[in-house]
């Protein structure tokens, strides 16, 4: 398939709202030409009306929307060419999976001997050639979810929705097709909107992640910062687990428990604010080192993950945290049992510090 | 009163050593007001006049008794009927033979009792008209029915052959008298067929019950109809816009037979010997237009004279009419059906 | 060895046990249906092919041969039923579509309405057609004193006034199934015709109008075979000159006393129209229509 072209997207103040509830609240976001961006949110966060707003099924209230140059925010659906791959796939019952994927060939007038040559090259572009004369209830999950994908992207157009697309399928299969989502889009190029609830999916598969929250944009960032550096406590909490403590601030930065904290870079929140842990930056230390930010717990439990151990701890403040160790024999060999007191370790490039709220 | 009814128990028991308890009579009928009637000028005061109890039920047409007869299960005494129907019934043999020893009809109007049943009521198919239409220049004659450009407007005629060929043929011009020779004769029924074939185009109803051609004249539906006498004086009480005439209209009777192997056949006898006394027939013309068949009726002084005119069986109404030949339509009526609902259908 | 095959036969009865007692769930509604269903079609079978003195015979048969009548009658009835069916489904087909259409809440509502019809008498309402069309009825009284027209539109007592009135009747019959149909189609099959380039009209054709066949197929069928029993509207309304199947049965009893030959007529309707079922089951998957085909 010819590796068509992308556009960018630009969302100014889209907003929508469902009598006194606001389903998307002033939304701005550029998405770049060819770029893989997630919409990340909890459910009723607005994600899927943005995918809906872009695809033109949902008419917003107010805002643009500009696909390159040009203004579709009142462009009916089947007039905006974007390829869009439904939660549930939406293929047609009563037509086979060649039928589907020719469906909006034919449409456009595509000559009936390319509609065939390019169904097949759909079909075999998503690992499944010769399937055209099934019948889509003969088909299993996965291969549903393929020929979903075929059909979306059998008209070559240059922007592409996905909603949820693989949450139906199992674990290990959902697992395969990020990687080989990722690697189609790599291939086309067309620039990408995925939706997900899925954290771990979001941060496989993505270049950028726009995670929403409450009809609004919380963060757009790339999957490692988003990680590492969470810009509110709502993006810290919903990606990944964190524990946060109250810090203050104080003449040399910021100090928990008396203690004032080494960080990597200068946190910019001032005022009152909270120490974000996350339980697999956190080490329990054999000896105390000077060169890491040190806390003292008392070990209350402890899980085993199979491929991790959760030592769950209590701070003498009463604060509850998690530490999740390798479960190497060597490491279970030597883990804390309840009750035990040990120093944790969090090393000043991992001590992140955000505003409260 | 009560020495009255123990003769009758007595008498009763006699005649039916070996029924002690069979002292209910069933009667069935057409149900809806001629039944409603039936039972209190007829049924109820017999009853309480031979000391037995009365059950009371309806039914659709002769086609349910003989589906009993048939199946030995016969629980009706008393069968009240059309004279045509009732006729061909006992040709068939699901009616018992009458007692005429027993039923004393000496003072009955000439041909209205039978073998397998005895009248009880006289009524005509008249030519009836809305008086709103034609004021009191109304049509006299099935000629006049027939005769669209003198008497303009929507006509509505019966859907089944029973009294329809008869005015057909009146119109055509065969004198009264000689209706049923015609008809007897080969290309009569056909005859009377093509000249309905006229009339179809402004036939606006063909009616299937006397209670649709009298909602039909009240509703001023249709402008001129055959139908039943009664059924049209009731409209006319009700403020409807109808008169007929009794010119050229078809006497007919209704009667009441016993049901072959009926469980009480000799008090069924009894039982029509007492509703065919004149005091009986006069009462039931309180109710509605049908005359008595018992031609003592009109001499008891208990019917109006100015509303005895108005019944069928009055001597110069009678005189004015065709009684209805049942013996052709035992032969016919199978035959002309047929080409009659050719007709309708094409 | 018993230990590896234990329980086996225990198990064994236990499941038979099961399929009994689902058995014994269905029987009364298998001695209902053979109560109610083949003893009297089995009846009016047997009657048929009896002359009337209880002879074997097929005087009822060869007499529906020889009048051209009843061939009429049949053609009536078939094509009344086939009208009643088609604007059944032009007049049913878009309230039933905006229905699906409607928030659940509001189209159950208006659901209501459309079963209206079956909480009144199916004789009372068509009298109330016969007062609403009459010459002196009500339609025509409004209209003529609106000036819309002069002498009264002859608008019962005819093959017009028939279909009002079964068409009255009917439309829930269609409505209902086709409703339930078009509730279930997933309404991403439109949105995703859209996305794909299709516009409203051929979304419609394309997508959403194939997969509610079913449902239509369904409430058609159940209207055209009801419209074949017909008797109260045609009789009421027909001014006697719409005679379909029913009617005539009615005046064989009459007038021939006998079941034989109504019987005859009967099973000739009974033979037509499962030879039509026959016919659409083999146009369309009969199991799409009669047990929902699922998406």
């Amino acid at each position: 398939m010819a590796r068509g072209a992308s556009l960018p997207i630009t969302i100014r103040q889209v907003t929508k709202g469902y009598g006194k509830v606001l389903a998307l609240d002033r939304v701005d976001l550029d998405v770049r030409s060819g770029e893989f961006l997630t919409l990340l949110g909890p459910s009723g966060s607005g994600k899927t009306t943005l995918l809906m707003v872009l695809a033109g099924f949902t008419r917003p209230d107010h805002g643009s929307l500009l696909f390159g140059e040009e203004e579709v925010i009142r462009r009916p659906p089947h007039k905006r060419d974007v390829g869009m791959v439904f939660q549930n796939y939406a293929l047609f019952p009563h037509m086979d999976v060649a039928a589907n994927i020719a469906f909006p060939l034919k449409l456009r007038g595509t000559p009936r001997a390319d509609v065939a040559r390019r169904v097949e090259q759909a079909l075999e572009l998503v690992q499944l050639g010769g399937y055209g004369a099934r019948r889509v209830d003969q088909l299993s999950g996965g291969q549903r979810q393929r020929v979903a994908l075929a059909r979306a992207i059998v008209f070559e157009p240059r922007i592409l929705l996905m909603d949820e697309p693989l949450s139906a399928l199992d674990k290990q299969l959902r697992e395969h097709m990020q990687i080989e989502l990722r690697r189609l889009h790599d291939r086309l190029g067309m620039t990408t909107v995925y939706v997900t609830h899925d954290q771990r999916e979001a941060l496989t598969m993505s270049d950028r992640i726009a995670v929403i929250n409450g009809g609004r944009i919380m963060q757009v960032d790339a999957p490692r910062p988003l990680y590492e550096r969470p810009a509110n406590r709502f993006v810290a909490e919903f990606i990944g687990e964190s524990t946060f403590l109250p810090v203050a601030a104080s003449a040399g930065g910021f100090a928990h428990a008396g203690r004032v904290l080494k960080v990597a870079a200068p946190p910019a929140a001032t005022g009152r604010c909270l120490l974000m842990l996350r339980p697999e930056r956190l080490r329990i230390l054999a000896a105390p080192d000077d060169a890491l930010n040190m806390l003292t717990a008392r070990v209350e439990d402890v899980v085993y993950q199979g491929d991790s151990v959760l030592v769950q701890a209590v701070l003498p403040d009463g604060c509850r945290i998690g530490v999740r160790a390798v479960s190497t024999a060597a490491a279970m060999a030597t883990v804390a049992r309840p009750g035990d007191t040990v120093t944790l370790g969090l090393a000043p490039e991992d001590t992140v510090i955000l505003g409260e709220g | 009163m009560l020495r009255k009814s123990l003769a009758a128990a007595a008498l009763g028991a006699a005649l039916m050593p070996a029924a002690v308890t069979a002292q209910e009579l069933t009667v069935v009928s057409f149900g809806g007001s001629y039944q409603a009637a039936q039972s209190k000028a007829l049924f109820q005061p017999a009853a309480a006049a031979l000391g037995i109890k009365l059950k009371e039920e309806t039914y659709t047409g002769i086609a349910d008794l003989r589906l009993k007869v048939k199946a030995g299960a016969v629980t009706w005494d008393v069968v009240a009927s059309g004279s045509g129907s009732a006729a061909r019934a006992g040709a068939e043999g699901i009616l018992e033979k009458l007692d005429y020893k027993v039923i004393d009809t000496s003072s009955f109007l000439p041909g209205l009792w039978q073998d397998h049943c005895v009248g009880g009521d006289v009524f005509s198919t008249v030519l009836a008209w809305n008086t709103k239409t034609y004021g009191d220049k109304g049509p006299q004659s099935w000629a006049d029915f027939w005769d669209v450009k003198k008497f303009p407007g929507k006509r509505s005629y019966r859907n089944a052959v029973a009294g329809s060929l008869e005015p057909a043929l009146m119109a055509d011009g065969v004198p009264p008298e000689k209706v049923y020779e015609v008809l007897s004769a080969p290309g009569g029924i056909e005859r009377a067929i093509k000249k309905i074939k006229e009339l179809k185009p402004h036939v606006a109803v063909w009616w299937s019950s006397g209670a649709q051609h009298a909602q039909l004249m009240k509703d001023g539906e249709v402008d001129m109809v055959n139908g039943w006498n009664g059924r049209f004086d009731v409209v006319a009480k009700d403020g409807g816009k109808v008169a007929y005439t009794f010119n050229q209209a078809l006497l007919d009777y209704d009667c009441y037979a016993i049901a072959k192997g009926a469980p009480n056949r000799d008090l069924a006898m009894k039982f029509l010997a007492e509703i065919s006394k004149p005091q009986y027939q006069a009462e039931f013309t309180k109710y509605i237009t049908y005359g008595p068949t018992n031609r003592k009726a009109y001499d008891l002084g208990t019917i109006d004279a100015a509303y005895a005119k108005r019944l069928p069986s009055h001597p110069d109404n009678a005189a004015r009419q065709l009684p209805v030949n049942l013996q052709w339509y035992i032969q016919n009526e199978a035959k002309a059906a047929a080409a009659y609902q050719n007709m309708l259908t094409e | 060895m018993p230990a590896e095959r234990a329980n086996a036969d225990g198990l064994r009865r236990d499941a038979l046990r099961e399929r009994l007692a689902l058995f014994g769930l269905g029987s009364p509604a298998l001695l209902l249906v053979l109560v109610v269903m083949v003893l009297p079609v089995g009846w009016l079978f047997s009657l048929s092919f009896l002359s009337d003195e209880g002879a074997l015979s097929l005087e009822h048969y060869r007499r529906m041969l020889e009048q051209p009548s009843y061939a009429r009658i049949f053609v009536t009835t078939f094509q009344v039923s086939a009208l009643t069916t088609g604007i059944c489904i032009a007049l049913g087909y878009p309230l039933a579509y905006v229905l699906s259409q409607l928030p659940r809440r509001a189209a159950n509502l208006c659901m209501i309405g459309v079963l209206l019809p079956f909480w009144t008498s199916l004789l009372v309402r068509t009298y109330a057609w016969l007062v609403l069309l009459q010459r002196q009825g009500v339609i025509n009284g409004w209209g003529i004193e609106l000036g819309l027209w002069s002498e009264p539109l002859p608008l019962v007592h005819n093959l017009a006034g028939t279909l009002i009135g079964m068409v009255h009747i009917m439309l829930p019959f269609l409505i209902l199934p086709l409703y339930g149909t078009m509730r279930a189609i997933d309404r991403d099959y439109v949105k995703a015709a859209a996305n794909l380039g299709a516009g409203p009209v051929r979304a419609f054709w394309q997508v959403f109008f194939p997969l509610s066949l079913p449902g239509l197929f369904g409430g058609a069928l159940i209207v055209f075979i009801l419209c074949l029993g017909f008797y109260v509207t045609p009789a009421v309304l027909g001014g006697g000159r719409v005679i379909m199947v029913s009617n005539r049965i009615a005046t064989d009893i009459e007038l021939f006393f006998n079941w034989g030959a109504a019987s005859a007529l009967g099973v000739v309707l009974l033979v037509l129209t499962l030879g039509l079922l026959y016919a659409a089951a083999r146009l369309v998957r009969l199991d799409g229509v009669l047990g929902g085909h699922g998406t």
